[in-house]
C-alpha cells in the first residue's frame, strides 16, 4: 500500500512523520502548483469549488508516482465538501485509476466504530505494535501543532522584526529542514529549535505594524497556492497577520465538537450575528471578524473560493460587522485565475486604506 | 518643473505631466493593445520632443501594469489605482465622498470621509459591465465608442437587458435586436443594466453619498452617467480629466515624494531609443513552477517578476546592494 493525501498548508510535514512512524509507504504530491490545478480543472465538474480541483490534481500527480490509496478527511456538513470524497472516487474510477479511498469522517457523523474500521484498513498495513502506532499519531499531532505555532509566530512577528525578512527566512528554513528530517523524533527537535529561534527574533520597539486577520474558507486560507500566497505577500509588506483556522485548530475542533466544547471563544463572538452553524466555517468567519476587533487588529481579509455557499452567507453579514465595529473588511474571491496583478492591487489598496485610516485617527486625537 | 504620472491599464496607458501647482500640462491617452512596454516608450518619445529630462523632477506609476512600468522608467512611486484615483479626486475637490471608477477591466467604488479613504470595493472574478464589454458592443453594433452614450440619450424608452453576466447580456441584446427594438433603446437598456449590476455587485453594502465623482474611461459615456443619475437620484460629476485620474493621482504622489526626499530614480525621456525585450519562462527549481518574466534593456537585465522565492526578482537589488 502506498498512501497519498491532498495538500493543506503544512500538513504534509506531519503526514510524512505519521506514515514514517507507522511504517507505511507514502507518496507526497508535489506542492500544489499550476500543473495540479490544470489537471484538476480538466477532470472536475466545471462548477465545483476550487479546493476540489486542486485536490484532484494532487491525487493524480501522486498516483503517477505510484500511490494507490487516498486518505482524506470528510464531512457530512451542509456544504459541498461533504460530496468531495464520493465525487473524487467516482472521477478517478472513470479515469481508470484503481485507487482506494479512506475517508476519515468525524465520529459524530459516522460513529466511532466506523471511523476505527476505516482507520483499521490503513493500519493493517503497518507492522508496528499498538503503542508505536499511537505514539506516531501523537508525534504527528505534536508536529502539526508546533508547525502551526512556528508559522503563526513568524507571520505575526514579521511586522515587528528588526531585520527585514528574518521571520520569513526562518519559517522557510524550518519547513524545509523539518521535511528533510530523518525521523519523526528528529523532526520535532528541528521544529522546536526554530520555534525557539522565532520566539527570540529581535523586535523593533519603534514599529507599530498594520495587523490583519485572515478569515474565510478554511482550505483557501490555509493552502497558500489557492490564495496566491497572500500571507507571504503581506509579510513582505511588513504587515502582521493572524489566522485562527489552522490544521491543528481543525484537529482540536473536530475532537471537541461531539462534546460541544469546540472553539468556545469563536462561537461566543459570533453569537450576535450568526448563532447557528450553517455549514463550512461561516460561523467561524463571523466570530473571527468580531475577535479581530477585540484583539486590536486594523482590519480583516476574507478569502473564499467562487461559489462557496457558507462564505457567501458570511460575506453578506460582514458589512454589518464592519459598520458596527469600525473594522474594515475586504473580501477576496479566488478561483482558477493565477494572474496576480488585480489581486495584489486590492491587497495593496486595502493595506493603504488601513494605514491612512490609522494616521487619520491619530491626527484627530 | 514637472512631475510625470503613468497609468498602465488594461485598455489604455495614460501619461500626464503636472506642474508645481498640480495643473495638467500634458496628457496622452494611448491604447495599451497588450504591449505596455512599447506604449510607454512611444509616449515618452513624444514627451522627449518637447521636454528635457532635467525638467522632470520625479515620476510615479499606477495601473495593473505598474510594476513593469516602474522597472522601465525608474519610477519613484508605485501605487495601486485606488489610492491614485482618490488622491486625484481629492486634489480637485475636498468634498468628494464617493468615487465611481469604471475602467477597461476593473470597476471600483471608493468611499471617502474627510479626505481619507474609508472603504473601497472592486469587481471580483468577473469583468462584466466594464469598458471592454462596452467597447465590444459598440464594435458589434458598428457605432463608434465615443458616440455610444449619445445613442442612449436618444432613446424613448429603455429595454430591459440582463446585466449580471456579459455573455448573457450580449445574447439578451441580440435577441431583443432581432425582435426589432431600436438601437437607441437597447443601448439605454444596456447602460441601465450595467449600472444596476454595478450597484448590486461592486457597490453592494456601500453607502453612496454625494458628492459623487465618476471617473475612468467609461465616464466618457454620457449614457452611463445619465443612467447613474437616474438610479441614484442626484447629480454626479465627471471631472475634466476623467480618464487620466489615475495618472494624475500618481503624479501628485510623485511630487510629494520628491518634496520629501529631494531625489529621483527617473531614468529620463530617452528610453525610446533603448530596446526592451521581455521574455518569460517557467522556473522548475521547485514544485511551485513559477512563470518568470524577464525584462532586458539593451541586453542588460533590468528586472524579473513572477517568482515566489525572490531568487529572480531579488537579483537586481542584490547586485545594487
Amino acid at each position: 500500500m502506498k498512501v497519498t493525501f491532498p495538500h493543506l498548508g503544512n500538513v504534509y510535514i506531519a503526514a510524512k512523520a505519521l506514515f514514517q512512524g507507522l511504517g507505511i509507504e507514502c507518496v507526497i504530491p508535489p506542492l500544489s502548483n499550476k500543473a495540479a490545478l490544470e489537471i484538476g480543472s480538466l477532470y472536475s465538474p466545471e462548477e465545483i469549488c476550487l479546493p476540489f480541483k486542486i485536490q484532484l490534481g494532487n491525487y493524480i500527480q501522486s498516483i503517477e508516482q505510484g500511490a494507490d490509496t487516498v486518505i482524506i478527511t470528510g464531512s457530512c456538513g451542509p456544504c459541498r465538501f461533504g460530496e468531495y470524497g464520493e465525487m473524487q472516487m467516482n472521477i478517478l474510477r472513470k479515469l481508470g485509476y484503481d485507487v482506494k479511498f479512506i475517508v476519515a469522517d468525524s465520529p459524530s457523523d459516522i460513529g466511532i466504530r466506523e471511523l476505527f474500521k476505516r482507520i483499521g484498513y490503513m493500519t493493517a498495513y503497518s507492522n508496528k505494535n499498538k503503542i508505536q502506532k499511537i505514539k506516531s499519531l501523537f508525534d504527528a499531532i505534536k508536529i502539526i501543532e508546533l508547525m502551526d505555532s512556528v508559522e503563526g509566530e513568524a507571520r505575526y512577528k514579521s511586522g515587528f522584526e528588526l531585520r527585514k525578512g528574518e521571520c520569513k527566512r526562518l519559517l522557510n528554513k524550518c519547513k524545509s529542514e523539518a521535511f528533510n528530517a530523518e525521523s519523526p523524533g528528529e523532526m520535532i527537535e528541528v521544529i522546536q529549535h526554530y520555534n525557539e529561534k522565532i520566539k527570540n527574533v529581535e523586535f523593533d520597539a519603534q514599529k507599530n505594524p498594520i495587523k490583519v486577520a485572515v478569515i474565510g474558507e478554511i482550505y483557501t486560507i490555509i493552502e497558500p497556492f489557492s490564495n496566491l500566497y497572500i500571507e507571504d505577500r503581506l509579510m513582505e509588506m511588513g504587515v502582521s497577520t493572524k489566522r485562527r483556522l489552522t490544521p491543528s485548530w481543525w484537529v482540536k475542533n473536530t475532537a471537541l465538537s461531539p462534546l460541544g466544547l469546540n472553539s468556545m471563544d469563536i462561537k461566543k463572538a459570533s453569537k450576535d450575528y450568526m448563532a447557528l452553524c450553517i455549514g463550512g466555517h461561516a460561523r467561524e468567519c463571523i466570530g473571527e471578524a468580531v475577535l479581530a476587533k477585540e484583539d486590536g487588529f486594523d482590519g480583516a481579509i476574507q478569502i473564499f473560493p467562487l461559489g462557496c455557499m457558507p462564505e457567501i452567507v458570511s460575506k453578506a453579514i460582514l458589512p454589518k460587522i464592519s459598520k458596527d465595529l469600525g473594522l474594515p473588511i475586504m473580501t477576496l474571491v479566488v478561483d482558477e485565475m493565477t494572474g496576480e496583478a488585480g489581486y495584489l492591487t486590492r491587497v495593496e489598496a486595502f493595506i493603504d486604506l488601513l494605514e491612512r485610516r490609522r494616521e487619520d485617527v491619530l491626527s484627530r486625537c | 518643473m514637472f512631475y510625470l504620472g503613468v497609468d498602465v491599464g488594461s485598455v489604455s496607458t495614460d501619461i500626464v505631466l503636472i506642474d508645481e501647482n498640480m495643473n495638467v500640462i500634458e496628457k496622452m491617452y494611448l491604447k495599451t493593445k497588450g504591449k505596455p512596454i512599447k506604449v510607454i516608450q512611444e509616449g515618452l518619445k513624444k514627451l522627449n520632443e518637447k521636454y528635457d529630462k532635467k525638467q522632470i523632477k520625479s515620476s510615479g506609476v499606477t495601473g495593473s501594469g505598474r510594476h513593469i512600468a516602474a522597472t522601465i522608467i525608474g519610477a519613484d512611486v508605485i501605487k495601486n489605482e485606488i489610492t491614485a484615483h482618490a488622491v486625484a479626486a481629492l486634489n480637485l475637490d475636498k468634498e468628494v465622498k464617493t468615487i465611481i471608477e469604471i475602467g477597461g477591466q476593473d470597476s471600483k467604488i471608493i468611499t471617502l470621509n474627510n479626505g481619507v479613504i474609508t472603504d473601497f470595493a472592486m469587481n471580483t472574478v468577473c469583468a462584466a459591465g466594464t469598458g471592454s464589454f462596452l467597447d465590444r458592443q459598440a464594435e458589434r453594433l458598428d457605432i463608434p465608442i465615443e458616440k455610444f452614450g449619445e445613442y442612449a440619450l436618444k432613446a424613448n424608452t429603455s429595454i430591459r437587458i440582463a446585466g449580471r453576466c456579459a455573455v448573457f447580456a450580449e445574447s439578451d441584446m441580440i435577441h431583443k435586436q432581432q425582435l426589432g427594438y431600436s438601437e437607441a433603446d437597447i443601448i439605454r437598456g444596456l447602460c441601465e443594466a450595467l449600472v444596476r449590476n454595478y450597484l448590486n455587485n461592486v457597490a453592494k453594502g456601500k453607502e453612496i453619498k454625494p458628492k459623487v465623482f465618476f471617473q475612468g474611461g467609461v465616464a466618457a459615456n454620457i449614457g452611463m452617467k445619465d443612467a447613474f443619475e437616474r438610479e441614484l437620484g442626484f447629480k454626479i460629476y465627471v471631472p475634466e480629466h476623467y480618464n487620466m485620474m489615475g495618472a494624475i493621482g500618481v503624479a501628485i504622489l510623485a511630487k510629494r515624494a520628491f518634496e520629501k526626499t529631494g531625489e529621483s530614480k527617473f531614468k529620463g525621456l530617452s528610453l525610446a531609443e533603448s530596446t526592451f525585450i521581455s521574455s518569460s519562462f517557467d522556473c522548475y527549481d521547485c514544485p511551485n513552477n513559477c512563470e518568470i518574466v524577464k525584462i532586458t534593456e539593451d541586453n542588460k537585465e533590468i528586472g524579473c517578476f513572477g517568482d515566489r522565492c525572490g531568487k529572480w526578482s531579488g537579483r537586481i537589488n542584490e547586485k545594487v546592494l
